[in-house]
């Protein structure tokens, strides 16, 4: 099984999820987080004060599938996360050693 | 007959009682037979095994009895609940005779699958009120007799109790609200759950059962004064059945679908999940009829049903707290917010002129009492408010009353404590009759997992949320709570956001457009000049606008606020949509506005208000290039500019596009006079002419200049102002392509110099019209208008920020300007400006409490100005603004 964590730009999450589904993944996980690569962050100047995002706003999307899906998954969110900007994401992907399903203990791939 | 053949025996007479019981509800659904029948069954249980295990202790029957209290008491037994008894003994000697005998009984019971608890006292020891365990005198009040001495339990009922309750009220009304705080503290203090408790959270049945021991505290304790001879009148069904109607109905209900849930569960499980408000829908639980109701309508009814008995049970909370001594009602009828028309008494408001709220005026100021002091309205206020409202329907409003009403509707929504007033209102009905529009939200259910909140709770938690900005404590609030400072009519914007939802309990598919259509039909009735029914109705209609942005865009590309901003097009809606925006989130549930979102809102917010101060001269109007969309849309709207849509459209040519937003089809239309006034006037031979105008503007006034631009001008009509002693609040500064420029400022009259004498307006229209010409020496006036100590006054620790862009605009140099706001400051500025040999191009006044926020577009001979000059002048703003 694999991991995948996806930062991608917020305005990106309903295409990114659509682009899943399409591709026949359902399941995930989605986070409001903050952060930022090699995009620093964002300062606007409001009523003459500084105000600094050192950290922007970001959407973290995390799905486990089975292995033989993890390169559709994969493409599905480089395609549709991508604007071509600074700033849209990284995508992270981990070996999974186990699922278990907390409700009937089932394990491995039944439990995804 | 021996003890294992009498539990036998018992044993299956239960689960055969219990079954039938259970088929009995599943079948048609009646929980009282549930209740009741299982008290019966648990009465004839007892009484058989006292009979057998009391039989031959020393003292049987005689000197001991057995009463059911608490829920069974009631007789409403719930599948799953406690089984509480009291075993009642006449003296110490008696009690230990059936010491053995009882805990047998206890252990019978379990073992025939009762959840019993057998509490042992003496009579005596009845008549005291136990503080360390409140829950046993309290469930003394639902007491009711099963078998022995029936005597014990008449003293008990006429005697002891009767004269505890008068003895002890105030320990037992306090550790009732002691208890119910405590309660509700744990379900949030709110009725609105998901996943509802039907016991425990406010409007459950405990609160009815709070609602009747209130009662009961009260009837007994009348029963307990020593004048009086009344025998005990706890109705055989319980102190619930003096609750009312609807109370009982509410009642019925819940304790149906708790029902439901027991026999659900098989254990006292008194959640109500997502999955089973389903199946409860589907199988009527609690509802007459064969048609199974939608979930949403289902559960509407339950919010109806938890909201009529928290409202009993507080209502007889109060009265039970009320029991004042003559004296503190003496004390209290005093109370200094007491006026001639309303008394304050216990933190209540009372009306001192009951046949006075016939009068829908009156019956309103009642309602601003409550929201400008924060006080709720006595128990009897409530009642005789909801006999005074007109019993007709109320569907078009209060008939001949609706602007009246819509302008007390507006003060209350600006008092700091609308957000109870409101809820009085829509408790009482008198919502209904000022907005019947709201009706439609009545406890609408919108049914998942993110909407926390009925509508009407959800807006009237929208309106509290923007009132609580006034004591922001954290930063990302305090930004959200300037915003709101800086908003011109706060009334518009709170009363949009009661309207921007009532179309979600309308027929048609696009909330949106339903709540729109409300409010083109409540506006008028309410009174609102047109430009402020344009203004609710942009609200509404983009409402979600700036929430899809922030989901759906990226709100960090300039090219997506550009579309943002222009479609806003003004700063007072971006401020107002951020806020409406802001309180529509943060009430959809508690966790719904994170700081994450609340973050981006106010980013987006920033963002888009810089680019409207930025952009003033990149997007004219320009009608000679083509025809001007936005500009055909303003005339076709309005007669009065149809018919002058040509010299109108050379007037415009080469105004900011804005200006087409910031003013109504009237105000164009009388700028446009000013205008022809002033060229027939300079066809006539006077080359310095300038037309001039004042009006009130919402407490402040306004002064409109239109003349022909020159170097200085915009320095000597702030001079006039500032010579007149008037404190310069906003002002704009356009000019056209053909050089005529409108100028706008709305300032304060500080020392009411206009409204004392009002023969002055004429003289301060000719010295800004002397001014405008060049006539007068108004760029060269002493200050002295303004002692020392007027400056003085306004102190506030706001540094001096200038900052210059050259990028933003193609044609000037933009400055923006933050400065403590004082007297005579924007002639000051405009000074340094004309020393510096500036043009300004436009400007953008404002003030935000003691802060001026200025926006300068200038040019130097025509030209943007260096990065040199920019960084020049800006150090002689800087030096000469921050000495003073």
């Amino acid at each position: 099984m694999t991991k995948i964590e996806a930062i991608i730009q917020t305005s990106r999450f309903e295409a990114v999820k659509d682009a899943l589904k399409e591709a026949g993944i359902e399941g995930m996980t989605v986070t409001d987080v903050r952060g930022h690569g090699r995009q620093k962050g964002h300062t606007e100047v409001y009523r003459g004060r500084e105000y600094s995002m050192d950290l922007l706003p970001k959407t973290k999307v995390e799905l486990v599938v089975a292995d033989r899906l993890a390169q559709t998954a994969i493409e599905a969110i480089l395609k549709s996360a991508r604007t071509g900007k600074i700033g849209d994401g990284k995508i992270f992907v981990s070996r999974v050693e186990e699922a278990i399903r907390i409700r009937n203990a089932e394990r491995g791939e039944d439990a995804l | 007959m021996g003890e294992a053949v009498l539990l036998e025996a018992l044993r299956a007479e239960c689960d055969a009682c219990r079954r039938r019981l259970e088929e009995n509800f599943r079948t048609h659904g009646d929980a009282g037979a549930a209740l009741t029948g299982r008290a019966a069954l648990a009465d004839r249980t007892i009484s058989a095994l006292v009979s057998t295990l009391f039989a031959s202790a020393p003292a049987p029957g005689s000197r001991c009895c057995l009463l059911a209290i608490g829920g069974y008491g009631r007789r409403a037994l719930f599948p799953s609940s406690d089984l509480d008894v009291l075993l009642l003994c006449a003296d110490a000697q008696a009690a230990e005779a059936v010491r053995e005998p009882a805990a047998a009984l206890v252990r019978m019971l379990w073992d025939l699958g009762w959840r019993a608890a057998v509490t042992s006292r003496l009579l005596e020891e009845c008549d005291r009120f136990e503080q360390e365990n409140p829950e046993f005198s309290i469930s003394l009040l639902d007491n009711r007799p099963i078998t022995g001495d029936p005597a014990l339990g008449t003293i008990l009922r006429q005697k002891i109790l009767p004269s505890l309750a008068a003895r002890e009220h105030s320990a037992y009304v306090r550790s009732l609200d002691e208890m119910t705080r405590e309660r509700h503290q744990k379900h949030g203090n709110t009725l609105f759950h998901l996943e509802p408790n039907l016991k425990d959270a406010p409007g459950g049945l405990r609160d009815f059962d709070l609602a009747c021991w209130a009662t009961a505290i009260q009837e007994l304790a009348r029963l307990g004064t020593p004048d009086h001879k009344r025998a005990w009148t706890a109705p055989d069904a319980g102190w619930g059945q003096l609750l009312g109607d609807a109370a009982g109905a509410a009642y019925r209900f819940i304790a149906a679908v708790r029902v439901f849930l027991h026999y659900h569960h098989g254990r006292d499980d008194n959640r109500l999940t997502y999955d089973l408000q389903e199946e409860a829908a589907s199988r009527n639980i609690g509802v007459a009829g064969a048609e199974p109701l939608r979930v949403e309508e289902w559960m509407r009814l339950y919010f109806r049903h938890a909201r009529t008995i928290a409202r009993i049970s507080k209502r007889r909370m109060d009265e039970a707290m009320a029991r004042p001594s003559l004296y503190s009602a003496f004390e209290d009828w005093r109370a200094r917010l007491s006026n001639a028309d309303f008394s304050v008494h216990r933190n209540r408001v009372f009306c001192r002129r009951p046949a006075a709220l016939a009068d829908p005026v009156f019956l309103l100021s009642l309602f601003e009492f409550v929201a400008r002091h924060g006080l709720e309205l006595a128990v009897e206020t409530e009642t005789i408010v909801e006999q005074a409202l007109p019993t007709s329907n109320c569907s078009a409003g209060w008939p001949g009353e609706g602007a009246a009403a819509g302008a007390a509707l507006r003060r209350i929504l600006n008092l700091p404590s609308a957000g109870l007033a409101l809820r009085a209102m829509h408790r009482v009905g008198v919502l209904d009759a000022v907005l019947p529009e709201f009706r439609a939200v009545d406890a609408l259910v919108i049914r998942d997992l993110y909407h926390r909140y009925t509508v009407d709770e959800h807006t009237l938690l929208t309106i509290e949320g923007l009132h609580a900005l006034r004591h922001a404590a954290s930063e990302p609030d305090r930004r959200f709570a300037e915003i709101l400072a800086e908003v011109e009519q706060p009334e518009l914007l709170y009363l949009a956001l009661l309207l921007h939802d009532v179309g979600k309990g309308m027929p048609g598919g696009n909330h949106v457009v339903a709540s729109l259509e409300a409010a083109e039909r409540a506006c008028p009735r309410l009174g609102l000049a047109p430009y402020e029914r344009d203004l609710v109705a942009f609200l509404i209609r983009n409402h979600l606008e700036m929430s899809l942005t922030l989901q759906r865009r990226d709100i960090f590309d300039p090219e997506a606020v550009r579309v943002f901003a222009e479609q806003v097009a003004t700063p007072e809606r971006l401020k107002m949509l951020c806020l409406l925006t802001y309180a529509d989130i943060r009430s959809v549930n508690p966790e719904s506005l994170s700081p994450w979102k609340a973050e981006m809102l106010w980013q987006l917010y920033a963002a888009a208000a810089n680019y409207l101060a930025r952009s003033v001269d990149g997007t004219r109007i320009a009608p000679s290039a083509g025809s001007d969309r936005e500009l055909l849309e303003v005339v076709r709207g309005s007669p009065a500019l149809a018919a002058l849509a040509k010299p109108l459209a050379a007037f415009l040519d080469g105004f900011p596009r804005r200006y087409l937003k910031l003013h109504s089809a009237d105000e164009i239309a009388a700028q446009f006079e000013m205008a022809r006034h002033l060229e027939e006037r300079l066809v006539a031979g006077d080359p310095h002419a300038a037309e001039t105008q004042l009006r009130e503007r919402r407490g402040h006034y306004e002064l409109t200049v239109v003349a022909r631009d020159r170097p200085r001008l915009f320095a000597a009509l702030t001079g006039v102002l500032t010579e007149w002693g008037m404190n310069i609040l906003k002002a704009d500064a356009f000019s056209n392509r053909a050089g005529l420029v409108l100028d706008s400022f709305v300032f304060a009259d500080l020392y009411d110099t206009l409204r004392l004498n009002p023969e002055e307006r004429g003289r301060l229209l000719a010295d800004t019209e002397d001014a405008a010409a060049g006539r007068s020496a108004a760029e060269m006036i002493p200050r002295r208008r303004f002692a020392r100590g007027a400056a003085a006054r306004f102190r506030a620790a706001i540094a001096t920020e200038v900052s210059f862009d050259n990028s933003c605009s193609a044609t000037s140099t933009v400055f923006e300007l933050v400065a403590r706001d004082r007297p005579g400051l924007l002639h000051r500025i405009s000074e340094l400006l004309a020393d510096a040999a500036c043009n300004i191009e436009a400007a953008l006044v404002d003030t935000q409490g003691e802060k001026a926020i200025d926006v300068f577009y200038l040019t130097q001979h025509g030209k943007k100005l260096s990065a040199a000059e920019g960084q020049a002048l800006r150090e002689t703003l800087l030096e000469s603004l921050g000495r003073e």
